[in-house]
């Protein structure tokens, strides 16, 4: 397949063909058989014969320059049959697209001669740019966190190497779903939806889409996808060892014991073969805090713990320091960073007529890490005192446990057995309580439910929850919801719709639920804490790059600058004050939040993904051979094999020989014929 | 004039055009009978010449009697004789002639038969031969209008001849043959592998006002050969194999032309007129202003 030659004739087929050559010659000494024709006197022709002899080199050199273009003309011929060829892509079809891969594993540069794989890619598409016929137009899409057409549908080579020069390396992980529906519709622009019925109707008939995949196949098969008219190839890039050391985790935390101290852990990820020793640098503000050095089995995770005494804030980062012998194919995941922020305990303020079993839910050991609990009893509601404390942000969050104030405070709510005195809320849910309510249906996505199991709960009786525009109900059962959540102003309230202790008519203290029983109770109040006073989350949360990252910010500002880690700068104004969405974290690294020059709130951005950094191609062993193969692409039913990344269509030369072979005969004929004189 | 009117070698327009001319000879020969033309001869003619002294045996006839009455001498009146031109036409009937549309044989017919009626009308002795006569073998001496029609039948006789003579020795044949001084039209394609430069020569010892008129065909001036051939000469056989290419052709016509100029020169240096004729070239057209022009004719 890789010679230069490939003999297409047999021993026979090349005797006879050798005999071609000799037979010319042979044919030049034999005598040429004149026509005689009669003329009045040779007498001139003698002379001018006998002229010419003198310049017979000139005449001898013409005849043989027939000889040579005949004898040129048979090599080619031969050469052709020879079929000499090389490796090249061939492109087979119309329609192109170029699906390519720029996340983050897709910067490790194990590709051939050390590039990165991009870069690979994008010569091997711009290989592909260069073999397309003037009728074949091709589009190029790229895909990490988000598809992004970068070129359309087009036959104009130029746009397209353009397009393909634009291409840079991003920090995000493959979502080769959304680039293959990306694909999908602009394969079939023709397919119309009927919104009615529900059902795609193709206008035209449709043409197949050639589509190439340059991947390194770092991400999880993709079910549900029809691939339709799309024919697809998988190109893999990269190799095999995926020499690779990464930090995939990185935050700070309170230590365990001693709550007041800081630290900061790191985790690495060691991605090779061979156990390696590395050293983990801690920076706090470009300024060495500590380093480790770690020691990780192959494919095994090792982690390490630096305690940060006396530092209380700045951007924390973290770097690998590689062993030197160590070819760490991916940069990009040798560093991390998070905040260090300064902790500030959040503020709980329970309001309740005595309840044993709530306090003790929030008195727990990892509760009063997250926050200070104060509890008062109902009656301070009616206090100055409380109404002034009420209005000054000075409580993160306050649980009104069977009581509701006059009016809302200045802080996050939650309210248990009671709706808020607000009209929003009041209008929407019914007075009259619902009685034995089973679970049905909870929000497990959202933090305040997160990881519980909620659905062994009995209740004995509940309100009907039902939230303002732009709440969100939290848990659904079978007569009515009985937990939501609404925002108000910068604030949340939430609202538990049943009591979790009653009070019977008779003053008695009975249990409305067996919740308390459960290990979903502790867990729920856990988690109430840490997402409205919990205020080390920013520094737990994870934010990958590329994805949106919502947060709080202190204050109500109207704009907001964000600076990015390269320095540049973007205005945001908040939808809600004191509410940031920020879309733009391509990069990795620290981001801030300024108001002003101040600097209010800071986010790192990590890549933290073992898919993107194990980079080693996924393999399958080949049951017949035992030949390592890349494991090939789950697209729906299809299963899209790796097109080898050497094994490509042969080109051959034997037509343009040919075609030589032909004008070198006609060439030869005019030759003759015309009697040029060379 | 009917007869003549006939034959396919003078056409009655050409024999119209003949009438005016006659023929001119920059010398002046003895003729041998009476004539138009001064002759070196001393005769009788209404022209006065000279006088001589009486001496026995002359013609009484010729005496000058005034002059005999005043001196008491006799003395002849000798008078200018006008006598006829002896014009002779040897035509080269060598195979080589027989080629070309017309042949350059017929060409030379016509040719010859048309100065030959020119010569005939104006009391010429008219005389034409071939090459390739023996020395013994004598062509009819034509005079006067009335012998027009032989001399057509004798030029329609002349066929190419197979038995190959060289010019030179046509040439030194016809001088031995006819010794009467005259005009000399060659006729020929002067294609002779031994040269044409002797027979010329022959012409030149022999004081005859010679004129060479050199007939070639169109398909010698611009052969139209392709391929690779085998020329045959048709007279001795000879073959010359040959390639035809535009260098070929470019290079014969170098030849042909330096073979022409070569001839002409030849011609020009010893007093002999050259009078190159393609043998597409209408011969009243040739008499007419080509031959007139070199003085042939007039």
């Amino acid at each position: 397949m890789d010679t230069l030659f490939r003999n297409s004739l047999g021993p026979t087929g090349w005797l006879l063909l050798g005999l071609v050559p000799p037979a010319i010659f042979a044919l030049y000494f034999l005598k040429l058989k004149r026509q005689p024709i009669e003329v009045p006197s040779t007498y001139l022709w003698h002379r001018v014969i006998e002229d010419l002899h003198v310049n017979s080199l000139w005449q001898r050199l013409r005849r043989s320059l027939l000889l040579l273009l005949q004898l040129l003309m048979v090599g080619l011929a031969m050469l052709a049959l020879l079929r000499p060829g090389w490796q090249g892509q061939a492109l087979d079809g119309q329609r192109f697209i170029f699906l390519i891969d720029h996340s983050a594993s897709m910067s490790a540069t194990d590709a051939k001669d050390d590039v990165s794989r991009l870069d690979e890619a994008k010569q091997r598409v711009a290989s592909l740019i260069e073999q397309l016929d003037s009728d074949m137009s091709a589009m190029i899409i790229t895909f990490a966190e988000q598809p992004d057409v970068v070129q359309e549908f087009t036959n104009n080579k130029r746009l397209l190497r353009e397009a393909l020069d634009r291409i840079e390396p991003s920090a995000g992980q493959t979502d080769l779903r959304g680039a293959l529906e990306l694909a999908d519709g602009f394969a079939n622009p023709e397919r119309v939806m009927d919104e009615t019925t529900d059902q795609a109707f193709e206008v035209t008939e449709q043409q197949d889409v050639e589509l190439y995949i340059f991947s390194d196949g770092r991400f999880p098969s993709i079910e549900d996808f029809s691939m339709g008219n799309l024919r697809p190839q998988f190109l893999p890039l990269g190799s095999f060892e995926g020499e690779n050391l990464a930090i995939t985790a990185f935050n700070t935390r309170r230590n365990e014991e001693r709550p007041n101290l800081q630290q900061a852990f790191v985790q690495v990820a060691n991605f090779s073969d061979a156990e390696q020793t590395t050293v983990v640098e801690v920076h706090l503000d470009n300024r060495l805090l500590d380093a480790a050095e770690l020691t990780i089995p192959a494919g095994e995770v090792a982690s390490s713990t630096f305690n940060l005494s006396g530092e209380t804030e700045g951007s924390l980062h973290a770097k690998l320091d590689a062993p030197r012998d160590f070819n760490d194919r991916l940069s990009l995941d040798n560093e991390a960073f998070a905040i260090l922020s300064k902790r500030s305990d959040g503020r709980v303020l329970l309001v309740t007529p005595g309840n044993t079993t709530l306090e003790s839910a929030l008195a727990t050991e990892r509760a009063n890490r997250l926050a200070i609990v104060d509890k008062v009893s109902t009656d301070v509601l009616s206090t100055a005192d409380f109404k002034t404390q009420a209005q000054t942000d000075f409580y993160d969050l306050i649980i009104f446990d069977q009581c509701v104030p006059e009016f809302m405070p200045q802080a996050h709510t939650l309210f248990v057995g009671r709706i808020p005195p607000i009209d929003s809320w009041k209008e929407k849910s019914p007075t009259e309580p619902i009685y034995g309510p089973q679970i049905i249906d909870w929000q497990r996505g959202h933090p305040l439910l997160n990881l519980l199991e909620l659905g062994n709960i009995q209740i004995a009786d509940s309100l009907q929850v039902r939230p303002p525009l732009g709440g969100r109900l939290l848990i659904d059962s079978t007569l009515g919801p009985l937990m939501a959540i609404a925002p108000r102003d910068r604030y949340e309230d939430a609202v538990l719709g049943f009591e979790i202790v009653g009070t019977e008519p008779d003053g008695a203290k009975t249990f409305n639920t067996d919740w308390p029983r459960k290990h979903s109770f502790p867990g729920f109040w856990l988690n109430v804490l840490e997402y409205f006073a919990g205020n080390a989350g920013a520094s737990l949360t994870h934010n990958p790059p590329g994805r949106l990252v919502e947060m709080r910010v202190p204050g109500s500002a109207e704009q907001l600058e964000v600076e990015a880690p390269d320095g540049s700068r973007h205005t945001i104004t908040p939808e809600q004050p004191g509410r940031l969405e920020y879309h733009d974290t391509s990069q990795l690294g620290v981001y801030q939040v300024r108001e002003g020059s101040q600097v209010k709130q800071r986010f790192a951005v990590n890549l933290f993904a073992r898919d993107e950094s194990d980079i080693g191609l996924r393999v399958r062993k080949d049951s017949e051979d035992g030949l390592q193969v890349v494991e090939s692409l789950a697209i729906g039913y299809v299963d899209v094999d790796a097109q080898s990344p050497t094994s490509q269509v042969r080109r051959e030369l034997w037509k343009p020989l040919l075609i030589a072979a032909l004008l070198v005969l006609m060439l030869e004929w005019y030759i003759y014929n015309r009697r040029v004189y060379i | 004039m009917s007869t003549a009117a006939e034959s396919k070698l003078l056409s009655p327009e050409l024999l119209a055009q003949l009438e005016r001319l006659e023929l001119v000879t920059r010398k002046v020969f003895r003729g041998r009978m009476k004539g138009e033309r001064r002759s070196k001869r001393k005769g009788q003619s209404v022209e006065f010449a000279d006088f001589r002294n009486y001496v026995a045996g002359d013609d009484l006839r010729l005496l000058d009697w005034n002059l005999y009455a005043r001196l008491d001498k006799l003395i002849i009146k000798l008078f200018l004789e006008e006598e006829d031109l002896h014009f002779y036409t040897l035509i080269d009937s060598s195979l080589s002639m027989d080629f070309g549309d017309p042949s350059k044989l017929e060409y030379a017919k016509q040719l010859s038969a048309a100065l030959g009626f020119v010569g005939l009308i104006r009391a010429d002795r008219v005389r034409i031969e071939t090459i390739n006569q023996r020395v013994g073998e004598r062509s009819p001496v034509l005079r006067g209008r009335s012998s027009v029609w032989r001399m057509l039948q004798h030029v329609e006789s002349i066929q190419p001849d197979e038995d190959s003579t060289t010019l030179a020795d046509g040439v030194k044949n016809f001088c031995l043959r006819n010794a009467g001084r005259g005009v000399v039209v060659l006729i020929s394609d002067l294609m002779d592998k031994a040269g044409y430069q002797q027979a010329l020569r022959y012409f030149v010892s022999h004081q005859v006002d010679c004129f060479v008129i050199h007939v070639l065909s169109q398909e010698e001036l611009e052969p139209d050969l392709q391929g690779d051939l085998k020329l045959v000469d048709c007279e001795d056989q000879d073959e010359a194999e040959i390639t035809v290419s535009a260098p070929l052709l470019k290079k014969y016509k170098q030849t042909l032309n330096s073979f022409v100029a070569g001839a002409q020169e030849f011609c020009s240096r010893r007093g002999i007129h050259y009078l190159l004729a393609n043998n597409q070239m209408p011969v009243q057209d040739l008499v007419a202003k080509q031959l007139r022009r070199r003085g042939l004719v007039r």
